[in-house]
């Protein structure tokens, strides 16, 4: 069943567009990430949704109800803010009784919930302290417990471990995976981070510039990119991107010639592409091996090698200029200047078109 | 270590320095603390028997029964307390206005508070006295009040103080379901408690030091304030006769400031170095 719906959303500060038509809809339940760069428009849709901004146009349903005009406090939606904004005069337990008080929900109940989102938050002995008095990784706590006692339809986060240090931020990754099996409602996180939006959501949702660009599972984002910014944006280090054009032929198969003469046979299906005009072809770093000179699809001149332990990085040079990123095993004895031939899994690669749009691989055979 | 502690100790000539001023500054409040201990007999004789015994409380006690000092300290504390806290409630609703509300002509209205900083009491005095004779004010409570409401300082310091609180603070408070309201009551206002009483404490100095209008509205005894009343009693005490009652009612006048001042110590000084806000 859907629970949030977005509806041809627009927004725009002054003169510059934000969001320009956006809609999604989403499950009940559903972990949703919004993934894309600085300036976006992720904060801004959030908010939103939240109430605290307003679209100029389009509509917000949460179980069918449109709740666009709604008061934030009447949205039955809690929001987790980046820089935590906790009450710094309250305590933690009054914090978290601020939202019910104002909802009028007796006082047995508060104490309940209080108590019970402590205890799942492990923030028990924390009730009677001020915010000032905690650490970073226990205010956050805090503020997600502010939002679980509120117990809302929807959890809207907002960068909510960007101002944690790097192991607390994996952590409190886990921590917010297991909590999520436990409320019954759906949760929305905006984030810059890939790993996080991959590791946590069940789809993401990826902005950039005023739209949405795709939604979709995190594998299939990652191996089924939408168009040419996707390709570049998931995945680390970034899909290479190489002037292509397509050779004709009679097989089922497009087969693509590199600015450098190479041909690449791969299995994107000739029918969908466009018969001539500039292609480019995005090979993933692990479906690119480096290999002795002379053998494999083509030669190329090593830039850098960047050795991370279980894998080798080799960012190399075609003859014609561009640039590949190729992957080689841990042990890798490939060295800065060398020149080597690289072999292209042509099976993995994918095609984009002038307009960006991806076209993949036939799923496995 | 020892660079430490030599950091913290200042060197000689600058102690003594110190030790100078603060002579200077304290040597006529123990004179005259000294001088209303005495009796007002023997100070008419020769005020250097300040020094010595015999001392007395007689001074303070005809403050108590037979003066207006009473009165006058009552007065002004009505006075004082009045205009602080017409000030603070004045000043933090209109601060929160500019730092948060949206209305027609919010820029030009904050322009026009900072232009009352620029205007000298001494321009506004003497319309200001035709205005409250013309509204029958003079010589009353609220005749001596409602100038001191006027508070461009307290505004503008109340309005830099809402717009330094996050805003993420009011969007939580919606999103809790908050009235504005219980947002400006139980979120935002809690926060200004350093401003309420750093502006509080220099509101009620200025207003109880202040002499210039009671003197020009408050026209009989009862509606005296200290300062006014005071002044009046020297004159008719010249320096030589009645020179330790004089004394002893400048003591019993200072007492509220004294008070106010020590338990107020950490707000004024925080207020004086500037550090205010944040
Ligand atoms: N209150 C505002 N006034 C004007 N422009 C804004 C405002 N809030 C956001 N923007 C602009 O809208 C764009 C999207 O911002 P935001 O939603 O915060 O992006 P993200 O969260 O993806 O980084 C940015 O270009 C930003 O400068
Ligand atoms: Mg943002």
């Amino acid at each position: 069943m859907l629970s949030l719906e977005l509806d041809r959303i627009r927004k725009a500060y002054g003169d510059t567009l934000v969001l320009d038509d956006v809609s999604l809809g989403m499950d009940a339940r559903e972990f949703i990430a919004f993934l894309g760069p600085s300036g976006s428009g992720k904060s801004t849709l959030l908010r939103i949704i939240a109430g605290l901004e307003t679209a100029d146009s389009g509509e917000v349903r949460l179980d069918g109800q449109r709740i666009d005009h709604l008061h934030p406090g009447d949205r039955n939606v809690a929001m987790v803010f980046q820089h935590y904004a906790l009450y710094p005069h309250m305590t933690v337990r009054e914090n978290m009784a601020f939202g019910l008080r104002n909802a009028r929900v007796p006082k047995g109940e508060i104490d309940e919930r209080i108590a019970q989102a402590a205890k799942v938050l492990e923030i028990e002995d924390q009730l009677d302290k001020k915010p000032g008095q905690m650490s970073g990784g226990q205010r956050q706590r805090v503020a997600i417990g502010r939002a679980i006692v509120k117990q809302p339809r929807l959890f809207l986060l907002d960068e909510p471990l960007s101002n944690l240090d790097a192991a607390l931020r994996t952590r409190t990754r886990v921590e917010l995976a297991q909590l999520r099996q436990r409320v019954d409602a759906g949760v929305i996180m905006v984030t810059h981070d890939q790993a996080e939006a991959m590791t946590l959501a069940d789809r993401i949702v990826i902005m950039n510039d005023r739209r949405i660009q795709q939604i979709g599972a995190p594998m299939e984002i990652y191996t089924r990119p939408a168009n040419a910014f996707v390709a570049g944006f998931v995945g680390s280090p970034a899909m290479t991107l190489v002037k292509a054009a397509l050779e004709p032929g009679e097989g089922p198969f497009a087969r693509v010639r590199l600015g450098d003469g190479a041909q690449v046979e791969t299995r994107v299906s000739r029918a969908g592409l466009p018969v001539d005009g500039p292609l480019r072809l995005g090979l993933r770093p692990e479906s690119v091996r480096p290999a002795a000179a002379g053998t494999g699809t083509t030669e190329a001149e090593v830039l850098l090698v960047e050795r991370l332990g279980d894998r080798t990085l080799v960012y190399a040079r075609l003859a014609n200029g561009e640039e590949v990123t190729a992957q080689d095993e841990g042990n890798s004895r490939i060295r800065m200047g060398d020149r080597i031939g690289l072999a292209v899994d042509g099976k993995a690669a994918h095609l984009f078109d002038a307009d960006g749009t991806g076209h993949h691989a036939e799923a496995a055979a | 270590m020892s660079a430490a502690v030599s950091r913290n100790r200042l060197p000689i000539a600058a102690t003594a320095g110190l030790l100078l001023g603060a002579a200077i500054m304290v040597t006529p409040l123990v004179w005259t603390l000294l001088l209303s201990f005495k009796s007002n007999a023997e100070l008419m004789r020769d005020s250097a028997t300040a020094f010595s015994a015999p001392y007395t409380l007689e001074n303070y006690r005809s403050i108590l029964v037979g003066s207006s000092v009473s009165r006058w300290l009552l007065n002004s504390l009505i006075v004082s307390l009045g205009t602080t806290a017409g000030v603070l409630i004045l000043c933090s609703l209109a601060g929160y206005a500019f730092a948060r509300l949206d209305f027609p002509f919010r820029r030009t209205l904050f322009v026009f508070v900072l232009l009352g900083l620029a205007v000298p009491e001494q321009a506004v005095i003497l319309p200001r006295h035709q205005f409250f004779a013309l509204l029958g004010l003079h010589n009353s409570y609220p005749g001596l009040i409602l100038p001191g409401l006027v508070a461009p300082f307290g505004v503008f310091f109340m309005t830099q103080y809402f717009r330094a609180i996050p805003r993420d603070l009011d969007e939580a408070a919606m999103l809790d379901g908050a009235s504005r309201f219980t947002l400006f009551w139980k979120v935002l206002l809690p926060l200004t408690i350093p401003a309420q009483a750093t502006l509080g404490v220099f509101t009620f100095l200025g207003s109880w030091n202040d002499y210039w209008w009671p003197l020009i509205s408050a026209t009989t005894s009862d509606r005296f304030t200290l300062t006014v009343g005071l002044a009046s009693a020297q004159m008719n005490y010249a320096q030589t006769s009645g020179l330790g009652f004089l004394m002893a009612q400048a003591v019993f006048a200072s007492i509220p400031i004294l008070i106010v001042y020590i338990i107020f110590q950490k707000q004024i000084v925080r207020a004086m170095a500037g550090t205010a806000v944040r």
